[in-house]
């Protein structure tokens, strides 16, 4: 290296033994953490790979459109069936989660809201095998293993998502955008709903989604109240109901390839639909979030 | 009764609170003839839906706390057939799991322990965080402190992205994919060295076994790294930058920067970072149990098959007949209801001072 390459620092420094280690340290802690990242982000691309390569072969319309005991088997009633608990899911807390979303930045007095904030959470740590005992518990012997239990089970864990995302997101509309509404003698009601509530709206979305791409994944919870069956139920909510989760985990050890292919070919199309939605809520985003 | 934290925190005052003339006057405010009474008064006449509006958002908010209550009111109550066979004490300390067998008197043997259980979820949820603690931290790092932006955007959207992914997709593809090589490489070469001096690390290399707690460990580290990854970021970004301009004015290396100001500033929010994800790995249940093997008993190596709570109580539920079988699987679920409770709270007191742990949770 030339003379006039140096930095200035490292001109003044007069570089002695300790400062060559100094930044030989500096070196290869720089390669350390950069190596760290790369590990990081290695899983994601090996598991998308791999369950890509695997599932490729199985995939075709028949999988899509058949269901599992016809002669070339599908897992159409599998994705309804997530669709649909996902949305009824969705249905149930949606409106609580919003309405408690809201209660707790806009209305609540500081005590309130810090007590609600530890329910939300202690609710979102909750582990989902512990939601789904207790929906066994609570509505399977009401309800029995059924649709409607399932998607009740999935709400206790897409609740605290929703109440949380709305409560950030309501927290961060200006105070100046309310006063203007209710200086204009707008009620608090119509202020909240019109003019808050839409205002945080892309927020408010956001949580949702996220919520529903929590509940199409969740395994655990239905395993013990939907329970999974090889018929296909349409908006049939009082029976045993498949989803794809449940497909996935009841085939994996399955002896012959074709299951085995089947699991990962769900496994492919759940993974695309989880992947998607969360692609499309967190680009938007990202720049804020890093910048 | 916030003690430390309250300082920080300001007192909230809503903007909902000027509506009311009482929250105005507890304010010490003379609200006659001020705007705030306008607008008091003007509540008053046509404003007649607020109340039963602010009762029916409360009643949302409400929802949840009941729901908290509720879920820990029915598990407690389901273990009490358990409880009155076996003590708590004994439930945790023991390591058998027997279900009724008749003895030679004429009585039926019945043995409920949760010891072999938890130390499954404790080996797994250990293993996770040794291995995903230093690379996710270290990620971290690398993310906030060097990357440039335009690699450091896809590579925080990369990372989260793997949270996304259902746990169910991870067990599957460990089944099929990852615990092999993980077998064939880290397992095989740890076995035949360190094994060989250390009992617990040890595996017959002629016929490994077809799970093992260290895989479902390992899967559990990929799992929870993206959690650590994104907590830790945000605490690193926190650090402001006057703080890193100083020390390296002063002839620091970067690196050197890094690890005695950057990372000492931040050192809470990174430990808030590794129990959060700590209890992630706790509660995962269906990754787990497709890996670890589903077997009675504590494993004499983490390369043998092991259970997990969450685990046995999945592959338990189905057959459970009677109530007692029944509600000492509720003690297990009950069990890590507190771990994961605990967990959570100590995280909240811990890194109360920050608001960072909110965005991301």
């Amino acid at each position: 290296m030339s003379r006039a390459e140096l930095t200035v620092r490292e001109a003044l420094l007069e570089p002695g033994a300790r400062d060559l280690r100094r930044a030989r340290t500096d070196w290869i802690m720089r390669r350390v953490v950069e190596i760290a990242a790369f590990l990081a982000v290695l899983p994601l691309f090996a598991l998308v790979l791999f369950v890509t390569l695997r599932a490729l072969p199985w995939l075709s319309p028949e999988f899509f459109f058949n269901n599992p005991l016809d002669t070339q088997p599908g897992i159409f009633n599998a994705i309804i069936g997530s669709l649909q608990m996902s949305a009824l899911a969705l249905l149930i807390t949606g409106p609580i989660g919003v309405a408690g979303g809201v209660y707790l930045s806009e209305f609540a007095s500081a005590r309130v809201a810090s007590i609600g904030e530890m329910v939300i959470d202690i609710l979102l740590g909750i582990p989902s095998i512990v939601a789904g005992l207790f929906a066994f518990l609570l509505l399977v012997p009401i309800l029995g293993f059924s649709g409607w239990a399932g998607s009740l089970a999935l709400s206790v864990l897409t609740l605290p998502i929703v109440m949380r995302t709305t409560q950030e997101v309501v927290r961060l509309v200006p105070p100046s955008v309310r006063e203007a509404s209710l200086a204009l003698g707008v009620p608090v009601w119509r202020t909240t709903l019109l003019v808050t509530l839409r205002t945080a709206l892309p927020g408010v979305l956001t949580g949702l989604v996220l919520a529903a791409s929590r509940a199409l994944g969740e395994t655990a919870p239905l395993i013990m109240t939907a329970k999974g069956t090889n018929a296909s139920n349409f908006l049939d909510f009082g029976t045993t109901m498949n989803a794809m989760p449940l497909v996935i985990y009841r085939y994996a050890e399955a002896a012959d390839d074709r299951t085995i292919g089947q699991a990962w070919a769900t496994a492919l199309v759940l993974m695309v639909i989880a992947l998607t939605l969360n692609v499309i809520v967190r680009w938007r985003t990202i720049d804020s979030r890093v910048a | 009764m916030l003690g430390a934290g309250q300082a920080v925190r300001p007192q909230r005052i809503l903007w909902s609170d000027f509506l009311e003339r009482d929250a105005v006057e507890r304010l010490g405010i003379d609200w006659r003839g001020s705007h705030v009474a306008t607008l008091d008064l003007y509540q008053s006449r046509s404003g007649a839906a607020d109340p039963l509006f602010r009762r029916i958002f409360g009643a949302g908010a409400a929802a949840g706390g009941i729901l908290l209550l509720v879920i820990t009111g029915y598990l407690i109550i389901n273990t009490l057939p358990l409880w009155a066979i076996q003590s708590p004490f004994s439930f945790i300390s023991t390591t058998a799991w027997i279900t009724g067998i008749e003895q030679a008197d004429g009585s039926t043997l019945e043995v409920y322990g949760a010891a072999s259980a938890l130390f499954g979820t404790a080996a797994t949820s250990l293993i996770a965080v040794l291995f995903a603690a230093p690379i996710g931290i270290l990620g971290a790092i690398y993310l906030v402190e060097f990357a440039p932006k335009r690699l450091a955007i896809p590579l925080t959207f990369l990372v989260e992205l793997i949270a996304a992914i259902p746990s169910v997709v991870f067990g599957l593809w460990a089944l099929g994919d990852l615990s092999i090589r993980l077998r064939d490489s880290i397992e095989w070469w740890v076995a035949s060295t360190l094994g060989q001096v250390i009992p617990w690390l040890s595996e017959d290399p002629g016929s490994p076994a077809a799970d093992s707690v260290f895989r479902a460990g390992f899967l559990l580290a990929i799992m929870i790294l993206p959690m650590i990854v994104a907590v830790s970021r945000e605490f690193l970004r926190s650090v402001p930058i006057s703080l890193r301009e100083g020390y390296i004015g002063m002839g620091a290396t970067k690196w050197e920067a890094i690890r005695n100001v950057v990372v000492p500033t931040a050192r809470v929010g990174l430990i808030g970072a590794v129990l959060l994800a700590l209890g992630r790995a706790i509660g995962e249940t269906i990754a787990v149990t497709m890996v670890i093997g589903n077997a009675e008993g504590i494993p004499s190596s983490l390369f043998l098959p092991g259970n997990s709570v969450a685990a046995k109580i999945a592959g338990n539920i189905g057959e459970a007949s009677t109530e007692v079988q029944l509600s000492a699987l509720v003690a297990l679920g009950l069990a890590l209801f507190l771990l994961s409770f605990v967990i959570s709270l100590i995280v909240r007191i811990s890194l109360r001072r920050f608001a960072a742990i909110k965005a991301v949770s």
